[in-house]
């Protein structure tokens, strides 16, 4: 009986685990729209060459996957889909495996999460060809066309709450919590709190007492409505190409002294991908330079305020861009 | 008094073991405390750890707890065990399904989404707006069971009042409430656990609590500060719900003890 039970059991895990690995697991999918050339014309030695694709599961991710996408779609490739995978870890996993071949990653990211390296570099191409370099050699994965966004934590206030002070640098924020630490309340996360990147490290960084700046403990989405508000949080941590900074008119305090680690997006392929196929980093060369802050965080407004789909943004602002036409 | 007595004939051996968990009870929670920060402090911390795990900060965000928890309860019993008297009262009772109705609403509801609502709908943030939804979450015990407790009583005990010429508010003081009291208890401490639980999600408007600790360890994978805030609630439940069951031993009508 208990023998009959564990054998339908197994039957049963096996069953789904084929299920699972059948649906999820089989390397991308077809692409949701389809685009032409535009600026960026059919490379033959592209054409026909599967290539897939593939992003975390956040809105900016997916975006930038999506763009990735129709760029090699728009070159010839047969290009498949493999977008909003879960997290970090499981995107470089797929990558490392050869799940996926192109996709987006953040030098911070890599630098700090990948490489376990702590102290980031301030300057952004100091930053890109460290990581570069150190990723090569160790995991044999090549780091090409650095965009000029850049992902990472600032602190931002409202418009009024800046006219007010008249604050615009964290130097100038640091100079207010150790004058008037009641008119400085700041409203983190949990997580930016205690992280050494995060808070702490800002404070040091800045010469003020993380212990006199008047902090409150806030979940994420909260904090940006709060401060946008301006009465309860005067300033808020946010990411900077989030779009609800544009949604909700907020102000970032710029990061005079380069304390944040730079997040800057670029394209990231395994050494033999690459040398296989050089084209892939010439096609995606003026689309990353064209990725600044402003274009991104207008793009992650309309996935995540207006709540259009992450791939007709990205293909829309590849046509804006000359880079593929509409078919 | 039916309900009441078919519960309390085999009183001997389940009061036995009631009496022996009031007494395993504490002895469990000071073992889990002692045990888990034990475990913590003993590790090599980082400093990022260190960040959340010392003395000064878990004895804030466990104050912070007890505080919420506290608060929430006596807003609940504040609340609860009048408008549940009013609802018994003749002419009234026909609003009792609404007011239950409503308090069904409060826990159906995901608290999470209560906090936000509530933030939402103020633009405040803060100790009250961490409070409120909580108390409004664990309202329904309680409410419900301050009815049934006044509905179970005997008709014949209150005709009996009557009959030697008690007013219907004496009846109520001296009769039908002390004749409630254990069920108004028993959901008590159920409204106590879930409010315990849910202030673990009181942080995410600035309440703060051990929700906290649990937060920051799992956004940074830092299961040593997530384990540490997760056991000390657990333990903080325990320990409430074991003030609960002192409180259903000493507070319960004295016939029925």
């Amino acid at each position: 009986m208990n023998l009959l039970r564990k054998a339908i059991a197994a039957t049963a895990v096996t069953f789904c685990g084929v299920l699972a690995v059948s649906c999820g697991l089989e390397s991308g999918g077809a692409l949701p729209l389809s685009v032409e050339p535009g600026s960026i014309q059919p490379v033959p030695e592209l054409e026909g060459v599967p290539i897939t694709v593939g992003s975390k599961d956040f809105t900016e991710q997916v975006t930038l996957g999506y763009i990735i996408e129709f760029a090699l779609s728009a070159a010839g490739a047969d290009v498949r889909d493999l977008t909003n995978i879960q997290g970090s870890n499981s995107t470089r996993d797929a990558q490392l495996d050869g799940q996926i071949d192109v996709t987006y990653e953040y030098t911070g990211t890599g630098w700090i999460n990948y490489l376990g390296n702590e102290i980031p570099i301030p300057d952004p191409t100091a930053q890109f060809e460290a990581v570069r370099d150190e990723d090569l050699e160790r995991n044999g994965m090549v780091w090409v066309d650095p965009a000029p966004m850049n992902n990472t934590y600032a602190l931002a206030m409202s418009r009024q709450t800046a006219e007010e002070t008249g604050i615009t640098t964290l130097s100038e924020y640091a100079d207010l919590v150790n004058r008037d630490p009641a008119a400085a309340t700041t409203c983190v996360e949990t997580e930016f709190n205690v992280r050494q990147d995060g808070f702490p490290g800002m404070a040091a960084k800045y010469g003020f007492d993380p212990a006199r700046a008047n902090r409150q403990i806030l979940q994420t989405g909260i904090i940006y409505q709060a401060t946008a508000d301006g009465t309860q949080c005067k300033f808020g941590e946010v990411f900077t190409t989030d779009g609800r900074i544009i949604a909700l008119d907020l102000v970032l305090l710029e990061d005079d002294r380069q304390f944040f680690p730079k997040y800057n997006p670029a394209i990231t392929m395994r050494k033999d991908f690459a040398e296989e196929h050089p084209q892939v980093a010439e096609v995606m060369a003026p689309i990353s330079a064209a990725l600044t802050n402003e274009e991104i965080t207008e793009l992650n407004r309309r996935v995540d305020v207006e709540g259009e789909e992450p791939a007709d943004v990205a293909r829309d602002w590849l046509v804006q861009k000359g880079f593929v036409t509409l078919p | 008094m039916t309900a009441a007595v078919t519960t309390k004939p085999t009183a001997p051996a389940a009061r036995r073991s009631e009496r022996a968990r009031l007494l395993v009870q504490p002895i469990l929670v000071l073992f889990l405390v002692v045990g888990v920060l034990g475990w913590a402090f003993s590790r090599d911390l980082t400093a990022t750890q260190k960040g959340s795990l010392n003395a000064a900060n878990i004895a804030t965000l466990t104050w912070q707890h007890v505080l919420i928890t506290v608060v929430v309860v006596v807003i609940v019993v504040i609340v609860a065990v009048p408008l549940g008297i009013l609802l018994t009262r003749p002419g009234f009772t026909k609003l009792a399904p609404v007011f239950i109705g409503i308090a069904n609403i409060g826990q159906a509801a995901p608290a999470i989404g209560l906090l936000v609502l509530l933030f939402l709908a103020t633009g405040t943030t803060g100790f009250w707006i961490g409070v409120l939804p909580i108390a409004f979450y664990s309202l329904l015990p309680v409410l419900r069971n301050t009815i049934l407790g006044l509905q179970e009583v005997n008709p014949a005990v209150i005709d009996a009042g009557r009959g030697q010429g008690m007013t219907a508010g004496l009846v109520l003081r001296k009769v039908e409430f002390p004749l409630a009291v254990p069920y108004i208890l028993a959901g008590l401490r159920t409204s106590l656990v879930l409010a315990v639980g849910t202030a673990t999600l009181s942080f995410l408007v600035s309440a703060g609590g051990l929700g906290i600790l649990i937060d920051t360890g799992y956004k940074l994978r830092d299961n040593v500060t997530l384990v540490v805030g997760a056991v000390l609630a657990v333990a903080l439940a325990l320990l409430v719900d074991w003030c609960g069951a002192l409180a259903e031993e000493f507070l319960g009508p004295k016939g029925l003890r």
